[in-house]
């Protein structure tokens, strides 16, 4: 009798225990749960973290995802607007915030990867067909200051790689609600031509890069022979403004000389023409010079007779 | 077991040599401490030790053991040591608690549940470097994902290869433990989103000359993005390490600085020509310009001087002319003449001297001998 009382109590605690034990559960951060009865779900998904109860034995508990998690396509290979082909990876974050729903409707992570790819797939693909390259290239904040050699044609895009995102987001986001299932983003994680595109690329860059060489070369031949018309005209000017001032220099002393002898010879030109031609006779006349003097000369007049006339 | 066989049946009892056979003889010797209390004195103990076999005395020892066990788990457990550089942090209950600084802390056992976190650590994640290691370089999946890494559109439609390194600490464990799901590819997503977001808006060259400028906007920008998915992490460092066009265009760009350098030579040697001609030219031009000056001043003084003699001359001219005059005549005749070749002296009445004039050169016959001065 006594050892059936001791049987009973031990198997007392040990059930109580278990009760206990199936009785409650911990939540902890970062993770959300949904109670359910026999499969079906009891009340509100329970969100904060901390100590939660549940009837034991006949309800169970199921563990959902709190923190934001990354969905991650696969790359896609889709044709804009402009004929391009591009390479396209794109990454979303997205958080379940109606357990019961995601419970109801998606069940596993990996259906929910499945949903999403479908979901966000469709809409990149349908957003990106309708914009040119540009759009997904260059963001609604760009600004000429960030283009060095800078075309004609370059005007600010009309909608953006941001506004694609929000745009794609936008769509997206309107139908996962219904799986419980919050969008927090979508980002082109990569954007790049597809390999065949990406080659003719090199060759249009490369042959950009052969361009810019050739004018540098020109340009460098073009300043060269402008420097070399700039040294043939300065030799010009400085020759010739040297020969000016040096003209101009002699004149005024040429000018100042005749003056001088202008003055000084006026005071007696007869005397003058008779000193300045007696002067010039020692330069003029010379060794292969003859003369034919009258004997009636000042100089030989005295050689026919003594007296003078 | 084939050893065991080898016994000779009636040798001693033999130790046993297999670890089954010792886990056996444990077991055995438990059971018997468990199920037979001592009886090395019987008739000396108290009744109820003599009681034969109550199983729930050892299952009592059982418990108690167990229980020993569990304290000392738990006294155990309840002290947690957090070395500098990082973070406690605590749940009771799976719920965020508290935060722990470095130093020796008390949690409940069994209620309190302790995550670290390494607060200090500069965590770096690079994105399209190509591995060191041949092995991984081999494989085409690997480059051909690398070169999707680092491969980028710019703003101009041009493609550039860019390599980039992004290092951060956590700066709050408590929503980098419990916000995102893995933090680290987040990081990796958005770094990768924000840098082509911004190298889209640039064009090619500007990305090349401007990596100080792309990292500090995709720093902040990436920040940015963090602190709205309260990833808890801040971005330390965002260094842009190879900004390259891409292999098969980089030929192209060496020809372009090539002809850089070619087109500043050309001008170099325009420029030495330059410097060659000018300045001596300028020198010349001065030579030029004083032997003017001199020139100048030689004519003046020789006006001067000459002007001066005649006006000398003429003031002693003016008091006795008539004698002056001849007596100048007459030197300079005296000068003059003697350097002349011949002279002929005509009278006034012979009117031909032509059938008389030898004009033979050389001949000194009917010239005039010159006179000796």
């Amino acid at each position: 009798m006594k050892q059936i009382t001791q049987f009973f109590f031990i198997g007392l605690i040990l059930l109580s225990i278990t009760v206990i034990y199936d009785g409650c559960f911990i939540l902890e951060e970062g993770k959300q749960a949904m109670v359910t009865q026999f499969g079906a779900p009891v009340g509100e998904p329970k969100t904060e973290a901390g100590f939660k109860l549940k009837l034991p034995f006949v309800q169970d508990v199921s563990y959902f995802e709190k923190k934001v998690q990354i969905w991650d396509g696969d790359p896609n290979q889709i044709p804009t607007n402009d004929k391009t082909y591009v390479y396209l990876d794109v990454t979303a974050r997205w958080r379940i915030t109606d357990a019961l729903k995601y419970m109801q409707a998606v069940k596993t992570d990996a259906r929910a990867k499945s949903l999403l790819d479908a979901i966000i797939n469709g809409t990149v693909r349908d957003t990106v067909n309708k914009n040119n390259l540009i759009e997904i290239i260059r963001s609604s904040d760009w600004s000429p200051e960030t283009m060095t050699n800078l075309k004609y044609d370059d005007a600010p895009p009309q909608i953006g790689r941001d506004g694609i995102s929000d745009l794609i987001l936008e769509d997206a986001a309107k139908v996962t609600p219904q799986y419980g299932i919050e969008l927090l983003d979508v980002m082109f994680k990569r954007v790049n031509y597809i390999e065949s595109v990406r080659l003719k690329v090199y060759d249009r860059m490369i042959s950009e890069r052969k361009r810019i060489a050739a004018e540098k070369r020109s340009t460098g031949e073009g300043q060269k022979a402008e420097i070399i018309g700039k040294v043939e005209r300065e030799l010009k000017v400085i020759l010739s403004e040297a020969n000016r001032e040096a003209s101009e220099i002699m004149g005024k002393a040429d000018a100042s000389a005749t003056k001088i002898y202008g003055d000084i010879y006026g005071q007696d030109p007869e005397f003058f023409s008779f000193y300045k031609t007696l002067q010039s006779y020692s330069s003029v006349i010379g060794k292969n010079t003859s003369l034919i003097l009258s004997a009636d000369s000042d100089l030989f007049h005295y050689l026919q007779k003594v007296d003078s006339k | 077991m084939s050893n065991q066989d080898q016994q000779p049946p009636w040798g001693k009892k033999k130790k046993p040599q297999t670890p089954e056979e010792m886990v056996a003889q444990l077991i055995k010797k438990l059971q018997n401490y468990f199920s037979d209390p001592p009886k090395k004195e019987p008739g000396q103990g108290t009744p109820k030790s003599t009681t034969p076999s109550n199983p729930f005395a050892s299952i009592g020892k059982l418990l108690a053991i167990v229980a020993i066990i569990m304290v000392l788990q738990g006294v155990y457990a309840s002290f947690y040591k957090i070395t500098p550089g990082e973070v406690g942090v605590v749940l009771r209950l799976g719920k965020y608690n508290r935060t722990a600084d470095p130093g020796l802390h008390f949690k409940v056992p069994y209620l309190d549940k302790l995550y670290k976190v390494d607060v200090e650590k500069i965590r770096t994640e690079s994105f399209g470097f190509r591995s060191r290691t041949p092995a991984l370089r081999k494989t085409t999946s690997n480059r051909t994902d690398l070169d999707m890494v680092s491969l980028m559109l710019t703003a101009d439609k041009n493609v550039i290869n860019v390599a980039w390194i992004v290092q951060f600490r956590v700066n709050d464990p408590q929503a980098y433990l419990f916000k995102i799901k893995d933090v680290h590819q987040a990081v990796r997503d958005l770094s990768e989103s924000v840098t082509r977001r911004i190298v889209g808006n640039m064009d090619f060259d500007y990305v090349l000359g401007n990596r100080d400028l792309l990292a500090a906007e995709v720093k902040q920008e990436l920040q940015k993005e963090l602190d709205n998915l309260q990833a808890g992490i801040g971005i330390g460092t965002v260094q842009f390490q190879d900004i390259n066009p891409p292999d098969k265009v980089k030929p192209a760009f060496n020809e372009v600085n090539e002809a850089d350098q070619d087109m500043k030579r050309l001008v170099n040697e325009a420029e030495e020509i330059y410097n060659q001609k000018i300045p001596r030219a300028s020198g010349n031009a001065k030579q030029i310009i004083e032997e003017a000056h001199g020139y100048a001043v030689a004519r003046v003084n020789d006006a001067k001087g000459e002007s001066q003699r005649f006006l000398s001359i003429l003031t002693e001219y003016k008091n006795a002319p008539v004698v002056t005059k001849k007596r100048m005549y007459l030197e300079t005749m005296q000068t003059v003449l003697p350097t002349v070749e011949s002279i002929y002296v005509m009278d006034e009445d012979q009117q031909t001297p032509l059938p008389l004039l030898n004009l033979s050169r050389g001949s000194n016959s009917a010239s005039f001998p010159p006179a000796k001065q």
